[in-house]
Order: C-alpha cells, then sequence, then structure tokens
C-alpha cells in the first residue's frame, strides 16, 4: 500500500489520477474510522494521500463575487480570518474542541458528509461552491448537490477539493443553533440556520437549513419563495403555518445520540423562535 | 516508510517512519517520550494533546506525515520553559493535577489558550478545556490554575 506525501498540487492531482486513494486532511475524521489498538499502524485498505500541507490550496482570500477558503485552512485559521463569512465562523466555533479546530478542515467536514457535519449547514444556507480539480481539469459544484448521502459525495477518484466559495450575499442577520448534550465538543442533535432581510416592512430574504434532521442537509427553495415577500404582519399570522410546513421538511431519526421526537419538537421550536425573531425585526 | 522531517522540542529531527504511523505512538514507542499520554485514542479526551507551532493538537489523531516541518513540543521539551514553571506551581498550589493522567494535555491546552489570549476570563479558560477530560478533579482547580497562571506569568505569554 502506498503511502503518498506529494510535494505539489500539481503532484498531488497526478498521484490521484493513478491510484485510488484515501485523501487524508486534517484526519480528525479518517483516523477515527481507521483506528487501530495503540501502538499500530491504522488500518488502511487502500493507498493514503497526505494533504494537509499543500500550501497552494491554504489561501483565505476574496474577489468581486467570492470569499475563497482553501481547501487545506483549518477551521482555527478559518475562524480567525476577517473575510470568513459570520455564520460561518459562529458555527466553526462549536465544532469539536478547540485542540482539533488547530488542525480539521472544512473541506474535510463536508467531504466526510456527515448528517451532523455542522459546517455542512452554513455551505448549504449560503449557497457555497466547491472546486475540485484533476488532472483532467477543474469544476465548481454547489454544497448541495455534492453530498448526495451519508458519506457519499459527488466526487471522482481522481479529484481533489481544492476551495469552497462562499458569495458574498448581504443579509440583516443571520441564525445558528446548535443542540448538542453539552456546550462544547459534542455532535450535533439538531442544528438549524437561517438568514433573513427586512426591506419596507416585507421579508426581502429568507433562508433556512436544517442539519442532523436527514440525511443531508435540508433547505426547501419552495417555502423560502412562500415566504419571501411577505409583509412582517402577514408572516406573524402564519408563523404556526410555517413551522408545521417546515417539520415536513425534515425525517430525523433515532440513533445513539438522541430520539426522532425529540428533534423533531427542537427543529420546531427553533424555527418558531427564528420566524418570531422575522417579525419582530426592526429595518432601516 | 519515509523520510519525516520536523522540529520535535527545539531540535530537527529525521526519522525513517511509515507516514501513516500516529504522532503518539512515534512520540511514545519510537522515541520513548512518554509524557505524551493516551486516552481515548479518538480525539475525545485530550490526554494526548502536544503542541504543534505553539497550538495544542490531539496527537492521537495526527499521521506523522501531516507533522513534516511543523515545531512540536511534548512536555519533555516543555518542562525547561518560564511558562511552565508558572503553569507547573499553579497547578500544585490549586490541586489542578491529582492523578495527573490528563495533566500533559491541560497544561497544552492551557498554554495554547495563554498564547492567543494571555488574560482570559474564567468563560474563555473553560472553553478551551473543552477537549480535555479530568476524571479527579472536577475542573474548577484546573480552571483556577490557569487563571492564576495568567496572574502569575504576566509578561510570560
Ligand atoms: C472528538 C471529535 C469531535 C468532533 N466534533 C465535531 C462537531 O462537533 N461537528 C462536526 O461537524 N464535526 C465534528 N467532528 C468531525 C471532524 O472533526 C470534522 O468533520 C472535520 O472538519 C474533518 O476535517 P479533517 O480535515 O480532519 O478531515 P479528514 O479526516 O482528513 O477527512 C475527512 C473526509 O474528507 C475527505 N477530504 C478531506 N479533504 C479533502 C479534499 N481536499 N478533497 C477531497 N476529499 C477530502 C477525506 O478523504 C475524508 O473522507 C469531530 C471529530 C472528533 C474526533
Ligand atoms: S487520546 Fe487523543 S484525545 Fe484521547
Ligand atoms: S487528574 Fe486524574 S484525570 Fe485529571
Amino acid at each position: 500500500m502506498v503511502k503518498y506525501i506529494p510535494s505539489s498540487l500539481d503532484d498531488a492531482l497526478k498521484f490521484l489520477a493513478e491510484h485510488d486513494a484515501y485523501i487524508c486532511a486534517g484526519g480528525t475524521d479518517l483516523m477515527v474510522l481507521k483506528r487501530n489498538i495503540a501502538g499500530h499502524l491504522p488500518k488502511f485498505d487502500k493507498d493514503v494521500i497526505y494533504v494537509s500541507n499543500l500550501k497552494e490550496i491554504s489561501k483565505i482570500y476574496e474577489d468581486d463575487k467570492y470569499v475563497h477558503i482553501g481547501a487545506t485552512a483549518t477551521l482555527d485559521e478559518i475562524y480567525n480570518n476577517k473575510l470568513t463569512p459570520e455564520l460561518l465562523k459562529k458555527a466553526i466555533g462549536e465544532v469539536a474542541s478547540v485542540n482539533i479546530r488547530h488542525f480539521a478542515t472544512l473541506a474535510g467536514n463536508i467531504a466526510n458528509a456527515s448528517p451532523a457535519g455542522d459546517t455542512i449547514v452554513i455551505d448549504y444556507l449560503l449557497d457555497a461552491e466547491l472546486i475540485l480539480k484533476s488532472v483532467r481539469g477543474e469544476r465548481a459544484v454547489k454544497a448541495k448537490d455534492f453530498v448526495l448521502g451519508v458519506r457519499k459525495i459527488d466526487r471522482q477518484k481522481d479529484e481533489l477539493i481544492t476551495e469552497i466559495l462562499f458569495p458574498k450575499t448581504k443579509y440583516d442577520a443571520g441564525m445558528w443553533y446548535k443542540v448538542g448534550s453539552r456546550k462544547a465538543d459534542s455532535i450535533s442533535k439538531v442544528s438549524v440556520a437561517g438568514i433573513y432581510s427586512i426591506q419596507g416592512g416585507k421579508v426581502s430574504k429568507f433562508a433556512l437549513a436544517y442539519g442532523s434532521s436527514a440525511i443531508t442537509v435540508r433547505r426547501s427553495e419552495a417555502l423560502e419563495k412562500e415566504i419571501t415577500g411577505l409583509s412582517q404582519k402577514e408572516l406573524a399570522n402564519r408563523i404556526e403555518e410555517f413551522v408545521e410546513k417546515y417539520s415536513q421538511t425534515i425525517s430525523p431519526i433515532d440513533d445513539q445520540r438522541s430520539t426522532k421526537d425529540y428533534r423533531l419538537l427542537v427543529a420546531k421550536n427553533i424555527t418558531r423562535k427564528f420566524l418570531k425573531e422575522v417579525v419582530e425585526a426592526k429595518h432601516e | 516508510m519515509a523520510k519525516i522531517k520536523f522540529i520535535l522540542n527545539d531540535k530537527p529531527v529525521e526519522l525513517d517512519v511509515d507516514p501513516s504511523a500516529r504522532l503518539i505512538d512515534v512520540l511514545r514507542v519510537n522515541l520513548n517520550l512518554t509524557a505524551t499520554k493516551e486516552g481515548c485514542g479518538e480525539g475525545s479526551c485530550g490526554a494526548c494533546v502536544v503542541l504543534m507551532d505553539n497550538k495544542g493538537v490531539n496527537s492521537c489523531l495526527l499521521p506523522i506525515a501531516n507533522v513534516i516541518g511543523h515545531k512540536i513540543t511534548t512536555l519533555e521539551g516543555f518542562k525547561h520553559t518560564k511558562q511552565f514553571e508558572v503553569l507547573k506551581m499553579c497547578f500544585a498550589d490549586e490541586g489542578g493535577s491529582q492523578c495527573g493522567f490528563c495533566t500533559p494535555g491541560m497544561i497544552f491546552a492551557a498554554h495554547s489558550l495563554l498564547s492567543s489570549n494571555p488574560h482570559p476570563n474564567e468563560e474563555e479558560v473553560r472553553e478551551a478545556l473543552s477537549g480535555n477530560l479530568c476524571r479527579c478533579t472536577g475542573y474548577q482547580s484546573i480552571v483556577h490554575a490557569i487563571l492564576r497562571a495568567s496572574k502569575e506569568g504576566e509578561g510570560l505569554w
């Protein structure tokens, strides 16, 4: 089995073109998955390539349209960068522990495609796109099209995520709500993220995304369309209707961390709280 | 096997090891540096925390390949520093160490915090310890030790 340490991005892409390999970034998911007993090598069943030291894809920068976050930037670096969208910072601030955030990555969080991946909720909410490179070229794919199911992603064997792009969308306010079994270092039972803007007493922008509530993150374009354009007064009278409608877009499950009923109840409560905030928001 | 070069406790090292080996195993087995402890082996307890480029990281999850070119500090190196002297004294005085198994990781979580935030409040100390478990102390004494180190070590961080 080959364990490869690439010297450059091109070198890494060349390797991926010729090997069906695990990609190891921070390793905080992969090393747990391949864990062996102490003193023994992790149990890999195919080749591995270690990309965390690829400087070329670690930069955080902006252009007119996007904030670009390099695939090997650590969660800590992203958290401390002034270009990072505030909501993403909020979510990162609650991922794992401070120590783990010093080497885990954003690309690794979405590529791991866990239904409880916290930053994936923000990727969906803010319409993030991933750049995937291979020796064949590069392509952009929306976060919501990239995650196909539990641990299933739209990646060809020769492709490497090099960047995650966040459109520079403006909105009045955002919300990030993570419910876990304790305040820090806990995997989400439910998470909800939302954004809105108000103009002239009307909802001019609205989006909500749910994590740990289905196989993948859930966002309803239909409901967002229905709510956008409503006056705050109209929305005030329809809060319970939308709480109910939103609860039908998610399908939480019973597992070792929580129950279906609890998750549904919490998701509804957070949705109600957020809608109330939108109704009561003052606008300039 | 591959040649792995990094800085360990301020000295350059070059090792011939499997790139997938965990840093904690390289430290404890290959180099016989046993101050770093293994608890859970899956990132949850913080007993294995060492410094990479002056930031706390879980050595049970770090493949040695990812350490290439970085600065690793274990307690064997850190114990010669002034910061350690202060932390050691404060942990001892406040009763922040009982069986001691979590202590190396706690010391590095503390140092990592104080390096980026020399005057943390209690909330920030607790946040910094979020990935370090202790089965003995109940945490209160560790939090007090770190708050005290921030005062007594004024100017060191
Ligand atoms: C104790 C503990 C607590 C945790 N708590 C949380 C939590 O609260 N919330 C949360 O969301 N997660 C949590 N995690 C999971 C994990 O830390 C995150 O998912 C992290 O962001 C993964 O990043 P990584 O760089 O370590 O990924 P890795 O383990 O290196 O990789 C994860 C997956 O992504 C793929 N990958 C990585 N980089 C690329 C790339 N550039 N191109 C293509 N594929 C790539 C890998 O092949 C692998 O399949 C926790 C983990 C631990 C151990
Ligand atoms: S042994 Fe590494 S975190 Fe528990
Ligand atoms: S002192 Fe025993 S585990 Fe912390």
